[in-house]
């Protein structure tokens, strides 16, 4: 297939200068990625227009519901164990994991790209301590990790963040360090070197935007993962403190009536299955699109 | 498996007596894009008659490689052919059944592919993986398959085939893996052999012994060839008919003597001129580029499709279509060209400016430079031992050797990319052997730039074109502000004749070509006084290589560069350099003048290189062919005594083996590391045949 390699590439260049508009008919050529990219913007644009939306407040508790909380006109996903509007409380949830789980992948990012950066460029004792650490780190089983530390420093958004980065960023920085190991090869990064540029430089400059696409990519899925956890330490009550709306608290308060009403616990549930599942494909999809 | 071999009666329909084992008719190959289909091959006709070698050549993206997938079947998903017919041995295979094609692939056909490593299944021993072809296609026991490889392995000459049979494919060298994969295609006993670019990826000595094998193994065999490369050297030794392609479609086919001493087409003469031919120096001739660039599939012209780039184009003549491969005045020479009786044959021969005799300055200077590297089990690497030589203004020195010999460490060591592990490297009376390139200070590290092998690495695919050369400008301070910064970057795109319009395009938007001149005009940017160009034209095709020479050369003479040139092509390192420098396992093997190295009193290295070297023309090819047993030794454990020892065809006895070989010096500048006195080295009759009347 050598032979051809030439010629496809020239045809492609002559029609990048759209590349943009491309890109996003693209996204839609990939049906993986248009359902992802659907499901995720479904519960940002819940989220973000929550307060215009014309639902019942999610914390107010409506005292008439209280005897039957089935689904009905007044309530269409019915209401919880304190009267309070299911649908609503879905919604105002969405708000919670939308800040809190991106919020905590960027910073878990910042810190994960920095290490595996610094661990693959320079190699050697750098490399080897910070590689160390984050196989002891690794090794921890992640849920084990996030309670120890959120059960004694305390349920908090900045606590989430900070758990997630310890658990993330040694995965993250592990993708960066072996990218970076085949990319400070290419004869570019000599180039820069002979021209004077400092490590620094080559770091961000050189070799960051040679990483972008796989980080991306990578980034989607831990929200996705993220979302789970927050969920699971809402259901192991270390979750934001009540009244916020919060899926994982939602399905723990269900359980108790799970005879009885089954549906209660199955709406959050299925709130959190979308959404994982809208990132998982969007990453999908997106790396789909990565290659040529 | 059986079923397979059960042979069919339809199967074994015995061709006619004198029709050809393989022939291709209009043949034209698709592929299928997201909005618009793409021609690989727009028509295409040639046979291959029984015993024959039929080579085809063209540079890269002119279908020859696509031509021989679709001979095989595989064209892939979206590739098909559109149109015509293939024939083998009288059956068509455009659109037989998968049945037909499984019993001709293998038996009937066989291929070696470029990359010997990924046509070999690195988890299965040489031996499971040969075994398997005579037990699908031949239908023997397992112990009679096995048989059958190790008597094929010692066929293409492989030490102790016994052994080799339990090895896998990555305890083997690049050579031995080809030679493998070439046992596994003859196993089969195929009528037609398709080789495409089977020497590409090896070293010269290696190719040599190869090629070698190839042919004696056609003779044995009497199988017929389908060789294809872009090398013409290559084809025209061992093929007895050649096709020359161009954008699709078949521009001229003769027997290679016919074709190269009268070549028709006005691209195989551009091509031919483009090749630097071993029996002429820098100052004989210049190679001549051919203008432009291959049509893209989508816009080819009407009519012949090179019209673009001849100087000969008659509008009304070269424009109509359909253009027909006429006979000419010789037997079985054809060609695509209308006014091919009136093509005059214009070789540029313009000598290039004559250089100043007078012995220059020193520039560089490295005296006794080493590099260890510490490897597993506390055992040193020797990637270079005591190499000394020096370059003078302006002037350029070739440093040559296979791979492995240490002339890309050494080009590291200078540009402070690594550190010498002792020895010097003087620029202006300083020694930065050990400086490496952080801490080198500004100026130093401006006064040394690089052009480097690969052009798909060499930009950084996330920044336009330009954007290294205009950092370059800043760091060094060449220009201050935006404006002047972006005025002299137009400048030195055009010196390296490419449009400014090309600067804010990304590299994946560039050929090969055009990243090159890029990578050029880049390490010019910083007016250094010393260039290192690692094979800088290694990875293009021949027409683009010519142009990407002479335009380095060019610059380099007006500027009056020093240049440290790496390459493993002895004939373009003929045309280009002032001094060479033969290296080999590490070590210097030989010193001297271009003319001094071509002129006949060689080391033994020397001389096997010298002879491996293909010429196109039938009366360059050297008088004798210096075949170099075995491997190269590997680094970790050198010999003791000449490096080249165990290889040597030349070897005076066991003292070559036990002590390092003494400084022969044959004149000032010539220097030969070897244990044949100076007289003897000389007595040998001439590798290359012309060589004395061109240093003359």
């Amino acid at each position: 297939m050598s032979a051809l390699t030439g010629s496809p590439l020239k045809v492609s260049a002559a029609a990048t200068r759209t590349v943009g508009r491309r890109k996003r008919k693209l996204l839609f050529r990939s049906r993986t990625a248009a359902i992802g990219f659907f499901l995720v913007s479904f519960w940002v644009l819940a989220a973000l227009f929550a307060p215009v939306l014309p639902l019942a407040s999610p914390t107010q508790q409506d005292a008439l519901a209280l005897a039957d909380p089935t689904p009905s006109a007044k309530h269409v996903l019915g209401t919880d164990l304190l009267g309070r509007d299911v649908l609503s409380r879905l919604i105002y949830g969405a708000r919670t994991v939308l800040t809190v789980a991106p919020l905590s992948v960027a910073v878990a990012m910042l810190v994960g790209i920095t290490i595996g950066m610094l661990a693959g460029y320079y190699g050697g004792w750098i490399d080897l301590l910070i590689s160390r650490i984050s196989d002891i780190l690794l090794a921890f089983p992640v849920v084990v990790l996030y309670v120890i530390l959120i059960a004694n420093i305390g349920p908090s958004i900045l606590n989430i963040v900070i758990a997630t980065t310890i658990a993330s960023a040694p995965g993250i920085g592990r993708i960066t360090r072996s990218l970076v190991l085949g990319l400070k090869q290419q004869e570019y990064i000599a180039a820069a070197k002979l021209r004077g540029e400092n490590a620094l430089y080559i770091m961000v400059v050189e070799l960051l935007p040679n990483c972008r696409g796989m980080l991306i990519v990578d980034a989607c899925l831990r929200i996705g993962y993220t979302i789970i956890t927050i969920g699971i330490l809402g259901f192991l009550g270390l979750g934001l403190p009540p009244p916020n709306p919060d899926w994982g608290g939602m399905v723990k308060e269900s359980t108790t009536v799970l005879n009885v009403w089954p549906l209660m616990s199955l709406f959050p549930a299925f709130a959190i299955v979308s959404l994982v599942l809208g990132f998982n494909l969007l990453a999908d999809g997106l790396r789909e699109l990565r290659k040529p | 498996m059986n079923q397979a071999v059960a042979v069919e009666p339809e199967l074994v329909a015995v061709p006619p007596a004198n029709s050809p084992l393989l022939e291709i008719r209009d043949l034209r190959i698709e592929f299928g894009g997201q909005n618009e289909s793409l021609v690989a091959v727009s028509r295409l006709s040639f046979d291959v008659a029984a015993g024959e070698s039929y080579g085809l050549v063209g540079e890269s993206g002119c279908g020859k490689s696509t031509t021989a997938m679709a001979i095989m079947g595989h064209l892939g998903s979206n590739g098909a052919v559109a149109h015509g017919s293939i024939r083998f041995q009288g059956r068509e295979l455009v659109g037989a059944s998968t049945k037909v094609l499984r019993s001709i692939r293998g038996r009937g056909i066989a291929m070696v592919y470029q990359d010997p490593m990924s046509a070999l299944n690195p988890v299965k021993t040489i031996g499971a993986q040969l075994a398997e072809v005579p037990l699908l296609h031949l239908g023997v026991s397992r112990d009679e398959a096995y048989d059958m490889a190790a008597a094929m392995l010692k066929d293409v000459r492989l030490p102790d085939p016994g052994e080799m049979l339990k090895r896998y494919p990555h305890q083997l060298s690049g050579g031995q893996q080809q030679r493998v994969v070439i046992a596994m295609a003859l196993l089969g006993r195929p009528s037609l052999l398709l080789l495409d670019e089977p020497t590409t990826g090896l070293d010269v000595t290696v190719e040599a012994a190869v090629i070698d094998l190839i042919a004696e193994l056609r003779r044995r065999y009497a199988t017929s060839l389908l060789f294809i490369s872009h090398n013409l050297g290559l084809i025209a030794e061992c093929c007895d008919r050649v096709g020359i392609m161009y954008s699709g479609e078949l521009v001229e086919e003769a027997a290679p003597e016919a074709l190269f001493r009268r070549p028709r087409h006005p691209y195989t003469q551009g091509l031919i001129d483009c090749i630097p031919d071993i029996g002429a120096g820098k100052h004989a001739r210049m190679l001549a580029a051919i203008p432009g660039h291959i049509p893209l599939p989508s816009e080819r012209p009407q009519g012949c499709v090179f019209a673009p780039r001849c100087a000969g184009f008659k509008a009304g003549a070269c424009d109509q279509p359909g253009l027909p491969l006429e006979s000419t005045d010789e037997a079985g020479h054809l060609v695509r060209c209308v006014r091919w009786k009136e093509v005059v044959r214009t070789q540029t021969r313009v000598p290039p400016e004559p250089h100043g005799d007078a012995a220059p300055a020193s520039a560089i200077e490295l005296a006794e430079v080493s590099k260890v590297y510490r490897v597993r089990h506390r055992k040193l690497l020797k990637a270079n031992e005591g190499v000394s030589f020096d370059a003078g203004k302006a002037e350029i020195v070739a440093l040559v050797g296979e791979s492995g010999c240490g002339k890309s460490t050494l080009a590291r060591i200078v540009t402070g990319l690594d550190r010498a592990s002792s020895g010097e490297v003087r620029l202006a009376e300083q020694n930065i052997a050990q400086l490496s390139a952080h801490e080198r200070p500004r100026s130093l590290l401006q006064s040394i730039q690089m052009i480097f092998q690969n052009p798909e690495s060499t930009l950084n695919p996330s920044h336009s074109a330009a954007f290294s050369i205009r950092r370059s400008l800043k760091n060094f301070g060449i220009c201050k502000g935006r404006t002047a910064i972006n005025q002299r970057m137009r400048e030195l795109l055009e010196m390296v004749r490419l449009s400014p319009a090309l600067a804010d395009r990304k590299p994946e938007q560039l050929s090969g070509g055009q990243k090159q001149r890029i990578a050029i005009a880049r390490a010019f940017a910083a007016n250094p006084s010393l260039i290192i160009a690692d094979e800088p034209v290694s990875a293009l095709d021949v027409s683009v290589q010519a142009a990407v020479v002479t335009l380095l050369l060019d610059i380099q003479r007006k500027r009056h560069t020093t240049m440290l040139f790496i390459s493993h092509d002895l004939a373009l390192v003929r045309h280009v350099a002032d001094k060479i420098v033969v290296m080999y396992l590490g070590k210097v093997m030989e010193k001297g003048t271009v003319d001094e190295i071509f002129g006949g009193v060689t080391h033994p290295y020397t001389e096997a290189l010298l002879s491996a070297v293909r010429s196109i023309d039938p009366d360059k090819r050297p008088r004798q062919r210096i075949r170099l047993e075995g491997e190269m030794p590997s680094p970790i454990e050198v010999p003791r005594g000449c490096r080249f020892a165990s290889r040597c065809p030349r070897k005076v006895g066991p003292i070559c083996d036990r002590e390092p070989p003494p400084v022969r010096r044959l004149s000032e500048t010539h220097e030969i590391h070897c244990h044949i006195e100076a007289e003897a080295l000389g007595s040998r009759a001439l590798v290359l045949l012309d060589a004395g009347s061109s240093a003359a």
